[in-house]
Formats: structure tokens, sequence, C-alpha cells
């Protein structure tokens, strides 16, 4: 199993390293909340504030949301397990960080839970691997010969319902919405602003958390999203009303990994899905 | 008066509320608790802790229709929207959420101008409070000690109710639960040790502590006006925070709201809708200027409004310590940590 | 359809519609009343606003520039808006024929302190599309019912070209007038410009009016004021005797939603009239 206590001396270590060495100004990781199952997303600036960084089994923030906040040219170290360090990948693809104003700091880690539940989320919710995609310093042992299931696994009930069923589901699930919006401000890859959803002109949907305007927005950023998802999990946890969003993610990047043969980011070598034409890609979607 | 009822039975209690009026009460849903409107009185639930939502959308809904009206009909065509002014009861409330209602109405009827769907809302309502199980432990998020309030204080509700093993007690407090109790026919008339038994709940409450710390009004107000400008402070505190609304909407005492029209194929409604000020465009001025543009901007707001600007306009903290807010933050921002350190700031 | 409901507004007829500026993007719109009952309850004074209401696109809060020395209707100066932020409900205005009906919810807001202003000399530093509810002031207060009751009045207003004056025909009837002085300004003339010329800062500086037992009242675009309010304070006026009008967003109107709050003051309720006094102990959060 991960030792988590190993991984949070090693972080604190680099961090401070890496500040005292100014080879970056800030340190996206993870800090002390209110008490030890409350861990905050944390941006440590100075030395001192390396003091207050911590990591547990409750880190699951993607600390990747917090890149585009810094302006561009920024070094900026960051903390990610595997997930996160896809979004990473995806940001770079996507030009709004660029590599070398990254210091990639790499979380192997197993074992991750989500502090409401305390239940395991490792591939339930989020992507199901193990270890960082990129990193510069890996703060832990990458782990290996652990079987991890497939992220796709826990569509098989989803995927038995017919049409009219998924669309029932999928009704009665954002009726229960209440429009905060956590799930676009936790997603690292929602940088738009203004969001489609908050535009006046044209107003593509109301307010009020009913069906119509849920559906829009939700739906919508289902597909904004398409190809480039790299299903962290963070949207369905910040839910204060559990959403079981990663289902649609998930379901659209399988369908796209089918299509395309590519997963989001994965190399920083690769293009969005979406905007790269080859030749070769299926005509599934036309059909 | 003190009446009592078989917490099996409380079916039997909503049956008969159901008849009276429109029943409010929590439901056990997937995620949790939430107060909901009763169709079927078997759905009441008071296993709980405490709901996701505070029960202040009882008498300031999500959204509330204002009008109906159609595009190029003369105004005179325009229908106001009926308030439904059967009685309602708001069932299982904790003395935490019962506070805020009080609150709340200094708001929705200050200066003079009322609030007419707070107000209808609040006056067809009869409370029923209900105490924390004093035998659980306490949510760590919670903090309504620091506001004054207590696990079992029955201030504020009509109707107070407390667990007894297997048994749910109900005390009149005000004339309107005097008035009402009577009537529930299925409850059983309370003995002497249910008196005895109530009366000592209600003191015990004092001794289940949430998180506390000494509060002067006028001390917190003054200080987060004297560290409005460091930004620094700002910063720091909101580095966490996704700008997302949840702590606004699941609060008992945030009442910000945004007035929509939503027109489909010629009809619409004109109407309010929740609103929060950690949204980006909640101050977006139609000339394009924004005052508030960064996140520690909105944060600040919020703790300025509930811990200061409440304080100097109403005289009382617009926070009741309910806890939703830390709860549910999907980064752990916690408001009392923050007021903590603006404290010592 | 009069009501008790603040919410929901009293139906209002468009009697008349003036191009004000050569950009034909302001308007003054003058409404009556559909219901002699609003009319009678509709009681403003110089400097509160309403809510112009269209249902399907929503309200938009305006100062009312009529003065309510003239019963009978009440006029609202709209600036289409829209450059950066789409303005729903002003652009529905703009394209608005006369005899058009829309709603109106109001008055809201405090005037600009006639009891405060009584007696004293009044000067007003105004700028552009800013100049509404201080047009509203000057009318109250060259009413013969109401002239006496204040001391010399001196209006500095200026707009960037002639073309964008509003009121030109009342400017030129005041500028015949021995009861108000007024120094109209353009930052840059043309051809047809015979007036003066210079921004706003500059000319009162230039007409330099004494603080004695005088309010100053400045109204203009946010870089107007900026560089106006020193040069009052130069003067020797005092952060009690300058007023502003504020702006913010604004839903409700009526202190409920939220919104336009600075520090513990709603700008609509609590507002939008404030004395530089009352503004320096507000956080800036405007």
């Amino acid at each position: 199993m991960t030792d988590f206590k190993k991984i949070e001396e090693n972080l604190k270590t680099e961090s401070r390293r890496l500040l005292k060495e100014g080879l970056v100004t800030v340190v996206l990781a993870y800090g002390k909340g209110f008490d030890e199952n409350h861990p905050m997303p944390y941006a440590a600036k100075t030395i001192a504030d390396v003091d207050s960084i911590v990591f547990n089994e409750y880190c699951n923030y993607n600390m990747a949301r917090y890149l585009v906040r810094y302006p561009q040219g920024t070094k900026i170290a960051i903390a990610v397990k595997a997930a996160d360090s896809r979004a990473v990948i995806q940001l770079i693809q996507e030009e709004k960080v660029k590599r070398e104003n990254l210091v990639i700091l790499g979380i192997p880690v197993q074992g991750m839970k989500n502090p409401k539940t305390g239940e395991v989320i490792d591939s339930k919710t989020t992507c199901g691997m193990y270890n960082p995609v990129l990193y510069d310093i890996l703060l832990g042992e990458e782990v290996h010969g652990v079987k991890s299931a497939s992220p796709y696994d826990v569509l098989a009930e989803y995927e038995k319902m017919d049409k009219d069923a998924r669309w029932e589901f999928w009704k009665g699930q954002l009726d229960k919405c209440i429009r905060c919006y956590a799930c676009r401000k936790a997603c690292p890859m929602c940088y738009c602003d203004p969001c489609f959803i908050d535009q006046s002109k044209p107003k593509w949907a109301d307010k009020e958390p009913q069906s119509p305007g849920n559906m829009m927005y939700h739906l919508t950023r289902f597909h904004h999203l398409a190809g480039r998802c790299i299903d962290c999990g963070e949207c369905s946890r910040a839910c204060p009303v559990d959403i079981p969003l990663y289902l649609f993610h998930k379901k659209v990047a399988k369908e796209c990994e089918e299509m395309f043969n590519q997963q989001a980011g994965m190399s920083i070598e690769d293009k969005p899905v979406l905007v790269d034409f080859r030749v070769e890609d299926s005509d599934k979607i036309l059909e | 008066m003190l009446k009592k009822i078989a917490i099996e039975k409380i079916s039997q209690l909503a049956a008969v509320l159901m008849e009276k009026g429109t029943l409010l009460a929590p439901v056990k849903e997937v995620s949790g608790h939430n107060f909901a409107e009763i169709k079927d009185p078997k759905q009441v639930d008071l296993d709980f802790y405490n709901t996701i939502m505070s029960p202040k959308g009882a008498f300031f809904p999500h959204k509330e229709d204002f009008v109906k009206y159609k595009i190029g009909k003369p105004l005179s065509e325009v229908e106001p929207a009926v308030l439904n002014l059967k009685p309602a009861f708001l069932f299982g409330v904790r003395p935490c959420d019962v506070k805020s209602f009080e609150i709340m109405d200094i708001h929705f009827d200050a200066a003079g101008i009322i609030d007419p769907y707070w107000r209808f809302r609040r006056e067809a309502t009869t409370i029923f409070g209900y105490a924390y199980d004093l035998s659980q432990p306490v949510d760590s998020a919670d903090f309504y000690n620091t506001l004054g309030i207590y696990a079992a204080d029955p201030e504020g509700s009509d109707i107070f109710m407390v667990k007894k093993d297997k048994e749910l007690l109900l005390k009149a407090i005000t004339k309107k639960g005097e008035n009402l109790l009577p009537e529930l026919t299925v409850l059983k008339d309370g003995i002497t040790a249910d008196e005895k038994y109530f009366t000592e709940y209600v003191n015990k409450g004092k001794e289940y502590k949430t998180r506390f710390m000494t509060l002067d009004q006028e001390v917190v107000a003054k200080k987060l006006e004297d560290i409005f400008d460091n930004t620094d402070f700002w910063t720091k505190m909101s580095a966490a925070c996704l700008s997302c609304g949840i702590c606004t909407f699941v609060c008992p005492t945030c009442y910000c709201f945004d007035i929509c029209d939503d027109t489909l194929f010629g009809k619409g409604t004109r109407r309010r809708v929740w609103d929060a000020c950690m949204f980006t465009d909640f101050t977006l001025e139609a000339s394009g200027h924004n005052p508030r543009t960064q996140v520690y901007q909105r944060l600040r707001q919020k703790i300025c409004h509930k811990y200061s600007y409440h304080i100097r306009k109403y005289g009382v903290i617009s926070c009741v310590g309910c806890g939703r807010c830390t709860r549910h933050c999907p980064v752990n921002i916690d408001i009392y940590s923050i007021v903590e350190a603006a404290l010592k700031a | 359809m009069s009501n008790n409901n603040p919410y929901i507004p009293m139906p209002v007829q468009i009697s008349k519609i003036i191009n004000e500026v050569d950009t034909n993007d302001i308007k003054t719109f003058r409404f009556t009343f559909l219901n002699k009952e609003d009319e009678q309850n509709f009681k403003y004074m110089p400097g509160q606003f309403a809510e112009l209401s269209i249902y399907g696109k929503g309200e938009s809060p305006i100062g009312i520039a009529s003065s309510p020395t003239d019963p009978g209707y009440v006029e609202f100066t709209v600036s289409r808006a829209g450059t950066i932020v789409p303005g729903l409900v002003t652009a529905a205005l703009h394209d608005m024929n006369e005899g058009a009906q829309i709603g109106l919810r109001g008055p809201l807001g405090n005037p600009w302190p006639i009891e405060f202003l009584e007696k004293k000399n009044i000067v007003m530093a105004s700028g552009g599309f800013a100049f509404t509810t201080l047009r509203s002031l000057i009318n109250y207060m060259l009413h013969k019912d109401n002239r006496n009751r204040f001391g010399e009045i001196t209006l500095i207003y200026g707009a960037r070209n002639p073309g964008l004056l509003l009121y030109k025909d009342e400017l030129a009837a005041w500028e015949k007038r021995d009861d108000i002085k007024s120094f109209i300004t353009v930052d840059k003339g043309d051809d047809t410009w015979s007036g003066r010329q210079g921004n706003v800062p500059a000319v009162c500086k230039e007409v330099a009016p004494s603080p004695k037992n005088t309010v100053a009242v400045i109204c203009g675009p946010p870089i107007m004021n900026k560089f106006t309010q020193p040069v009052f304070f130069d003067l020797g006026f005092s952060k009690e005797n300058i007023l502003t009008s504020l702006e913010m967003r604004m839903k409700c109107g009526i202190g409920k939603c939220g919104r336009c709050n600075v520090g513990y003051k709603y700008v609509c309720s609590d507002g939008p009239v404030f004395s530089l006094a009352e503004l320096e102990e507000l956080p800036r959060d405007f």
C-alpha cells in the first residue's frame, strides 16, 4: 500500500528545495484543512508555507485546476496523481500552460478515498491508474503488479440501459442539479471565461434549477469535454447532490477511445482528438 | 403542553398534518436528507443529522414565480403568481436552522419594504423544531455554539421536539403551537416524567459542544473592516476557493437572488432565482465594469457580508454555525477558520 | 393593475421619445401611467431611480430625468448598453416606438438631499450621460415655487463633443437665464461649436466656485469623478459637502436581492446618493 507519510515528507522536501533555489514561485499541493480528514488545495509560495503541506488519502483535489489562475510564464511546481498528470498534459496540449514552466511532482498512489463515504475510489470515479503519466520528480515508489480495474468497468450497468432508459436516468439525475456550478469549477478542463451558460446574448439556458436548463448546461458541458476529460472524477466529487457525472464522461471517453484510438491527456505530443483530423479516423460519429 | 408519539408511528402524525395543509419534512435521498413536500406520509424520516440543503427553501424557494406574461400582449394580461396560502408545517428543523429564520426575517422585512413571498409563507407555516440527537457525536464542521445556539434550544420553534428512546416528545412553545398541538389527535398526552425529560434534555443540550470561539460581534465587524484591504490575507484564504456556489446555496442565511425572465414560444415567467456572490457575473455591470473579478474579492464579500456588513446593517451576524458551507465545500474551505484567522490577522 | 407587491411593475406607455445625441444611442423616454392610481402613488424626488421592466427581457435600473414639478409623466434618459455586456432591456427599449407599453417599478432609492441643499449654493459638475438625475434636480430647483429655497446655482457640464451633450434645448435655455450660471463645455468642439472647450475638471478649476455655504454635486463617468473630486478638495470643499451618485449592478432595487452592496450599504436602498464622507466609511468595493 501507499506510504502516505513518506510521500508527504518527499513533497515537503522537494517543495522547500524548489522554492529555495528559486526554480518555482509557487508549489501547488495539498495543505492542512480544519481537521485531518479535510485537507485543502494549497499554494505554497514561501519556504515557511511548506510546513502546512500534507498528503493523505483524502487529497483528491486535481491541482491542475489551479494552473490557469497564474499568468502565463509563472514557474509552477505542481503535485499530481495519475489523473492529475493527465490534466496537466491535456492543458499543455491545449496550450494553456507550457511544459517548460512546470516542475511536475509525480505521486504514485493507490487507495484514495471519498471523504464523504470513506470508499476507495481509484477506478470507480477516476481513471483507475496509479502512476502519473508525466513527471519530473517522483515522490514515491511506482505502483506495479497491482491489477488495476478498467476505468470503464463501472459503465457495465449503465450500458445495459437502452436509449429510453438512459434518457430517463439522466433526466432523473440532472433534475437534482441545483446549478451551483461546482462541477465546472472543480474541472481542470473547464477554463472558459465566460462559460457559455453565463452568457446573456445568446442566452443558452434559464438560470433556475429545472429540467430544460439543467439539461442544456450538463449535456453541453459533457460534449465540450468530449475527448478532453481525463477522468479525475473531481466533478462528481464536488457535486453536493451526488450526480454521477463521471458516468457520462467515462462513456464519452470510451467512445472516443474506440473511435480515435486515443485517450485524453496521455502524451504532450498528441492533439485533442476533436481538433485533430486524421484520414483513418472513424466515421461512426456521422452514422 | 407536552404530547408524545412513538417514532414508529410518525407517519400517522405526518398524515394528520397533511390533511391540515402542506407538510415539509426531511426525506432520505441518495446523497442524504433534504426537506421536501411530503406526498406519502411514510417518506418522513427523522433519522438524520442535518439536511444537505437548509430549510430556508420553505420560505424562500430556489425559484419563486412573480408573474406569467405573454410577449406582444398588453400588460393587463400579465398574471401574477398566486401563492398557495394553505397552512404549512415545517417538520424537524434543527435549532440552529430555526434561528436562521429570525435572521432572515430582519432582512426580508427591512426598511419598511416587506418581501411578500417570504412574509406570506412565514406566517402560514408552523415550525416543528427538533433537537439534535445528543447521543450521537457532533459533526466536526458545526460551530453553532459560537453563535450562542445550543443543540436543543426550543426558542424560535412553534413546537419543539426531542427524542426519548423510541418516542418523540412534542412541546408547544408559541401560541401557534399551543393552538395546533391539541388538534393533532394521534398524539398522546405526556406524563410528568416526560416533562422532566424534556426540560433536562434542553439543559443537556448546552453541554453538547460544537467548535467554539469567543466572538464579540463588534470586534469581528470592526476587524473585518480593518483588514478589508489586506489583499495578502484574502488571497491566502481564497487560494483553494473554486468560486462555485455551493456554500451560498446550502446556507440557511444567504438570501441573494437574481430576477430572470424565461420565455419560450412567446410565453414566459418572471421569477426570482437564488444567486451567489461567488459567481463571477454576480456584479458584472452593463457597462462591462465588474468590481469583483477576483476570487479573493468574492470570498471576502461573502465573509464580510456575514460577519461585518450584516452586523452593521441589522445588528446580527448572518450565520448560525450549522456547518453546511464547510461540510459541502468541495475544497474544505471552512468559514469558522477564516473568521478565526481574520481575528488574528 | 395596481398592486402592493414591490416586485411587480405598473404599466406605463411611451408618450414621447427624444433622440438626445447624434450617435443615436441615448434617448429620452417619456412615460405616462396607464392607471391614474399608479400616477398618484409614484411620488418621487430628483435623484431617485426606477426599474424599467420589459417582460421577456428583464429590468434595468435607470435614474429619473424629469422633475416632479412636471406632473403627468415621468422621463428616463436611457443609453443603449451593450458594447461589452449585452443590455437586453435598453436595447429593446431603444427599438420601441411611441405608444408602446412597458412596466415601471419605483420610485426607488434616496433622492438628492433637498433639505440639506436648501438655503445653500449648489455647484453641479457633470459629464456625458451621467447628467440625467441632475437635470431633474436643476428643473426642480429652477421651478418658480422652489427657486428661492436655494442660493446660487452653478452648472458645469461637459461631453466629449457637442453632439454628445444631453438636453441641448434646455442647456440653451439655462444659459439665457440669470438664476443659474451654466458652463457648458466639450472636450473637443467642431465647426458648429462656438462655446467652451476643455474637460470638466479643468473648467471647475477655472470657475473656482467658493466652498462657502456651498454643496458640490459631482456626477459623471468614473474617470471624470476621479479628476474632479480633487479640484473641489483643493477649492476647500469638505467631503461632507461633496455629493455623488453611485452605480452598481442591481436587480430588485429595494434592498432585498443582495447584489449592490458596498460594505454594509445597499446602493439601491441606502443610496444611490452618498456624500464623499459617507463613501469614505465604506470599503472600496465598487
